[in-house]
């Protein structure tokens, strides 16, 4: 009548570990020693922005190989849809009598427990299910334009949103619309007046 | 009772179609001059047919208004005779059938109204006409403008009347032999929430359809001036207060029946109510620009018309089937209907505004980039942005199968990737948007008004940051350790700014009041509250939304573990200890249900007993689940029942703890409470003369800038 | 059957008699002028002078900046109820002979 929905090989497992990367905060150390002792010359400085930008790019690289399988297989199955026509991401797939996210789920272990790396495993499911398993677009070939557009979108409309107030404020004078003039002589002291007299706290 | 609502809904769309031509041929023939004096007697002496029409326009003109009332009249008999089908178990009508069964309780029948196709048609030209009903009578505001608002509604009602008649009648008789039961209600839907959650989100959607006829009759009439955005704005915040609550109740019944552990899946037809949302919340914003200082008109016009055109957008993505979804609504050829109307109101739109777009032009000068009315436009953009990243994202998977032949999809981590970043940068608005003055603001003011809740919130920050993690979340939050620790922080660090900012506006209005009257400081902030109720209704609405995203910000916490559990078997998950007591099953009439009771031990203290369960629907053959969830303020334990294990025969139980949920079903309570108070008449202004007697009594009511912001 | 035809002909026969029994005199509201056009707007601006006073008044705004708005709200109004003084003098004027 039912399906069991975890793997029967995996009794019980914990999800949503925090990722710990030992050893990063250690690199840091020496490089900036080294880079602190040199004469912080504009070329120095560069490199060492360059050398930090560097670290930041490896540690965040190293983040997926580093870790381990439990909190690994929790990150790549939140990035796969179970395929049955559920629509749902492939480690929330809860439905009763699901023909497909088991087998799914113990492939992953499988490949996650051999260590397969993270584009291995997502090469290795899109070749059997179809890049519709893949529960975003990547970030090669056209799908990269799913991540750009709305950025480019962003930049462009706050371009826009710029010129607009730049535009706004190099108008020549206020113009009332209408073909109202602006009050002159006695009658704007006199209305002026008026208007604060009646709107004053 | 389907002969009765066959003929009502002719009779509607027969009256609809009335209301429009009577409507349109009075406004035609209006007579241009007959406003002026002697207009009246000169356009009497024109003997000609259209002399007679333009004499008569008036008269035509309130026929139109009588048959528009009567529609809601007409749909209202249809919808009713449709109920009454569903309690009399009358299964000769096909929807009725398929819709409903005899164990179906009460509130359920009642809510077959919407639980199908041709039903939440027929219950979206109810609200619609129920909308039209009070626009009508409320004409006397304006009557011009509403004239101009009913005739382009009546257009609609128009598509929508005909739609159900010649398209999805729900009144259709099943064919063959007559059947003793109906096939009943998809289970999922049996909740209570379900019972109200699509009427609030129709309310929403439909909702939209009144601004929309309000700005499109401004634009044709070339209404001079803005009040008549003035008149939108109660009905926009209705609509928009709706909608938000349609939503909410929406994931709020996929929290506690779908039994994923989320509330929000991405999914194309969540995307689809989200979309007018979020241009409806940038046209509330800026609409006070347009109030204001009369400026952007034109974009003003254009956020009203996307907001009305992306509702209707959302029904067409659901009913076409043109992108899959779970919500699996009925698909069929109805998607072309909606097709068709969506171009013609496009074409429509465009035309008027290329035809009268010079009526909107704007005036004003801007004094700085630092001022309100900026902070307005990035307020907008980045609303709109949004918006255009879930348009975006939902028709994706559509454009790479046209440019690269295969569909992929776009799932939660792309809008975690992509619209976060956008969500965050609003957030950071929020906060200062409200600080900054009109025209221009210095630094040195900005300064002044953003120091100290900068610094509280810093504080915050980095509280969070150094507390150790045993705490439990959010405590302990190490930003560096994952992206989503990050925006977590972010998110919580810029919501206790904006809370913060929120809490020093009305403290700085509160001590003016309370300087000039005398009175307490909180009897000062109700005063100062009733007299702008527009401003800080919305600053409270500012809040609720930023006690919603710390609820959202719990998400990054979310930890869930899975056993299959003997008798007296435990799980542990963060502080909880589960011990399974027992399982069994049960019969009832409309379902068969199994569930497991748990045990929960928090320090070695039993606090609760759970009883998640699993429930199988006897008429509709289908399962679901009813997760046990307990609630509070720190985290939400959540336990679904899956199934037995065949082999084992003991159930497998999974359980995830998320963090901070209650916060985002708290916010929204604030957030309605909010609205509904924006919608309260501000108190009158105090009179003021300046003689000296009255001075006394000047004190003793102290003004504050009267309505908008 | 029948029940179906009388009452979708009852609904019909009251829905004609409401639409077309109309009253004498319609209500057509208040002519829109250019005077209570331009009031509309002195409101607006209105509103705007007495919301600066008040960010005034809760130490929102610095000096400088309040005064320099200040002034130029209050030209504006000045012009609008110039206008509409103008205006008002003309229709007594029209209305005298």
């Amino acid at each position: 009548m039912q399906h069991p929905c975890p793997p029967p090989g995996i009794k019980e497992r914990t999800q949503g570990q925090p990722l710990e990367i030992l050893g990063a905060a250690s690199a840091v150390q020496p490089l900036k020693a080294r880079h602190l002792d040199l004469m912080m010359t504009n070329q120095h400085r560069l490199r060492c922005l360059m050398h930090c930008g560097l670290l930041v790019f490896a540690v965040f690289a190293l983040m997926g190989a580093g870790a381990d399988p439990a909190s690994r297989f929790h990150d790549i199955g939140h990035r796969m849809m179970c395929i049955c026509g559920c629509n749902q991401i492939l480690l929330e797939c809860n439905h009763v009598g699901c023909p497909d996210s088991d087998g799914m789920r113990n492939e992953l272990m499988a490949a996650v427990t051999r260590g397969d790396s993270d584009s291995l495993v997502e090469q290795a499911f899109v070749q059997k299910y179809g890049p519709t398993v893949l529960a975003a677009p990547t970030t090669q070939g056209f799908d990269r334009t799913a991540y750009i557009v709305p950025f480019v979108g962003l930049i462009l409309g706050a371009g826009l949103v710029i010129l607009v107030v730049r535009a706004w404020k190099n108008r020549p004078t206020p113009v009332l619309a209408d073909g109202i003039n602006p009050a002159r002589g006695a009658d704007l002291q006199k209305f002026r007046e008026q208007a604060r007299r009646e709107t004053e706290l | 009772m389907s002969d009765i609502g066959s003929y009502s809904l002719l009779l509607a769309l027969a009256l609809s179609v009335y209301a429009f031509v009577a409507g349109f041929i009075s406004l035609l023939f209006q007579n241009p001059v007959a406003a002026l004096a002697g207009g009246r007697e000169r356009a009497a002496s024109d003997p000609s047919f259209s002399g007679l029409l333009r004499q008569n326009s008036e008269r035509i003109g309130e026929t139109a208004r009588r048959a528009g009332i009567m529609v809601f009249a007409a749909v209202f008999v249809a919808a009713a005779a449709l109920v009454i089908a569903a309690f009399s178990n009358d299964f000769s009508i096909a929807y009725i059938f398929h819709h409903s069964n005899r164990d179906l309780p009460a509130a359920y029948k009642f809510a077959t109204l919407w639980s199908g196709q041709e039903g939440s048609l027929v219950f979206w030209a109810l609200l619609l006409s129920g909308y039209g009903f009070v626009l009508r009578l409320r004409y006397k505001t304006d009557p011009r403008l509403f004239a101009y608002a009913g005739v382009v509604l009546a257009a609609v009602q128009v598509f929508f009347l005909a739609l159900i008649n010649f398209a999805a009648n729900p009144f259709g008789l099943l064919q063959g032999p007559m059947r003793p039961d109906g096939t009943g209600l998809n289970p999922l839907l049996q909740y209570p929430e379900m019972v109200i959650h699509p009427p609030m989100l129709y309310l929403g959607y439909v909702g939209f359809t009144v601004p929309f006829a309000f700005a499109l009759g401004a634009l044709i009439m070339k209404y001079p001036g803005e009040k008549w955005i003035h008149i939108t704005r109660r009905w926009t915040m209705v609509t928009w207060g709706f909608l938000t609550i349609g939503i909410f109740l929406g994931a709020h019944w996929a929290y506690s029946v779908l039994g994923w552990g989320g509330y929000w899946g991405w999914d194309p037809v969540e995307n689809a109510s989200l979309m007018p949302w979020l241009v409806g919340t940038a046209f509330l914003h800026s609409v006070m620009m347009q109030e204001k200082r009369g400026m952007l008109k034109v974009w003003n016009m254009w956020l009203v018309f996307a907001a009305f055109w992306l509702a209707i957008l959302g029904t067409f993505l659901t009913r076409s089937g043109i992108i899959s979804s779970v919500h699996a609504f009925a698909q069929s050829s109805i998607g072309d209907w909606f097709a068709y109307f969506l171009a013609i109101t496009f074409a429509v739109f465009v035309y008027f505004f290329l035809k009268n777009k010079n009526h909107l032009h704007s005036e004003h000068k801007l004094e700085s980039l630092m001022s309100r009315e900026s902070s307005f436009l990035f307020n907008n953009l980045l609303f709109v942005l949004l918006c255009f990243t879930v348009l975006w994202g939902t028709w994706f998977p559509k454009i790479s199968e046209l440019v690269q032949g295969n569909k992929v999809t776009v799932g939660a981590p792309f809008y975690n990737r992509v619209a976060i970043p956008v969500a965050l940068l609003l957030l950071i608005l929020t906060a200062i948007g409200p600080l900054l003055a009109w025209r221009k603001t210095s630094f040195e003011s900005l300064k002044r008004n953003f120091l100290w809740p900068t610094i509280g919130a810093v504080a915050v920050m980095v509280f969070l940051m150094i507390t150790p993690a045993a705490w439990g979340s959010p405590f302990g939050l190490r930003p560096w350790l994952d992206i989503s620790y990050f925006y977590s922080l972010m998110a919580i660090g810029l919501s206790v700014l904006v809370a913060l900012t929120v809490a020093s506006e009305f403290y700085r209005g509160g001590r003016v009041i309370s300087e000039k009257t005398g009175q307490g400081m909180f009897a000062s902030m109700v005063q100062l509250t009733h007299r702008n109720t527009r401003r800080y209704g919305g600053y409270i609405v500012h809040f609720g939304v930023v006690v919603v995203i710390i609820g959202l910000a719990g998400a990054a916490f979310n930890q869930d573990k899975e056993k299959e559990m003997a008798y007296g078997d435990k799980m542990e998950i963060g502080p909880y200890t589960l011990v399974c007591r027992s399982y069994t099953d049960e019969e009832f009439p409309n379902y068969a249900a199994e569930w497991a009771v748990l045990d929960v031990y928090k320090n070695g203290r039993q606090i609760d007993t759970l009883t998640p369960e699993r429930r199988f629907y006897k008429a509709s053959q289908q399962t679901s689940t009813m997760p046990f969830i307990r609630s509070t303020l720190n985290e939400d334990l959540y336990v679904v029942y899956e199934g037995l294990n065949q082999d084992t025969g003991h159930p497998i139980l999974k359980a995830h703890l998320n963090p901070l949920v209650m916060w985002i079903w708290l916010g929204v309570w604030i957030i309605i409470g909010g609205t509904a108070l924006a919608l309260v008449p501000n108190a009158p202004a105090p009179m003021r003369m300046p003689s000296a007697r009255t001075v006394e009594s000047r004190a003793n009511a102290a003004p504050v800038p009267t309505a908008g912001d | 059957m029948t029940l179906g035809l009388a009452c979708g002909l009852l609904l019909t026969l009251a829905a004609i008699y409401y639409i077309f029994s109309l009253p004498g005199k319609l209500y057509l509201g208040p002519e829109k002028t250019r005077a209570s056009y331009l009031r509309e707007r002195k409101d607006a601006v209105y509103e705007n002078m007495r919301d600066l006073n008040f960010e005034y008044r809760a130490g929102k705004v610095p000096d400088a900046d309040y005064q320099s708005l200040k002034a130029s709200l209050q030209d504006e109004a000045a012009a609008l109820l110039a206008e509409i003084a103008r205006l008002e003098e003309t229709a007594a004027r029209k209305a005298k002979p």
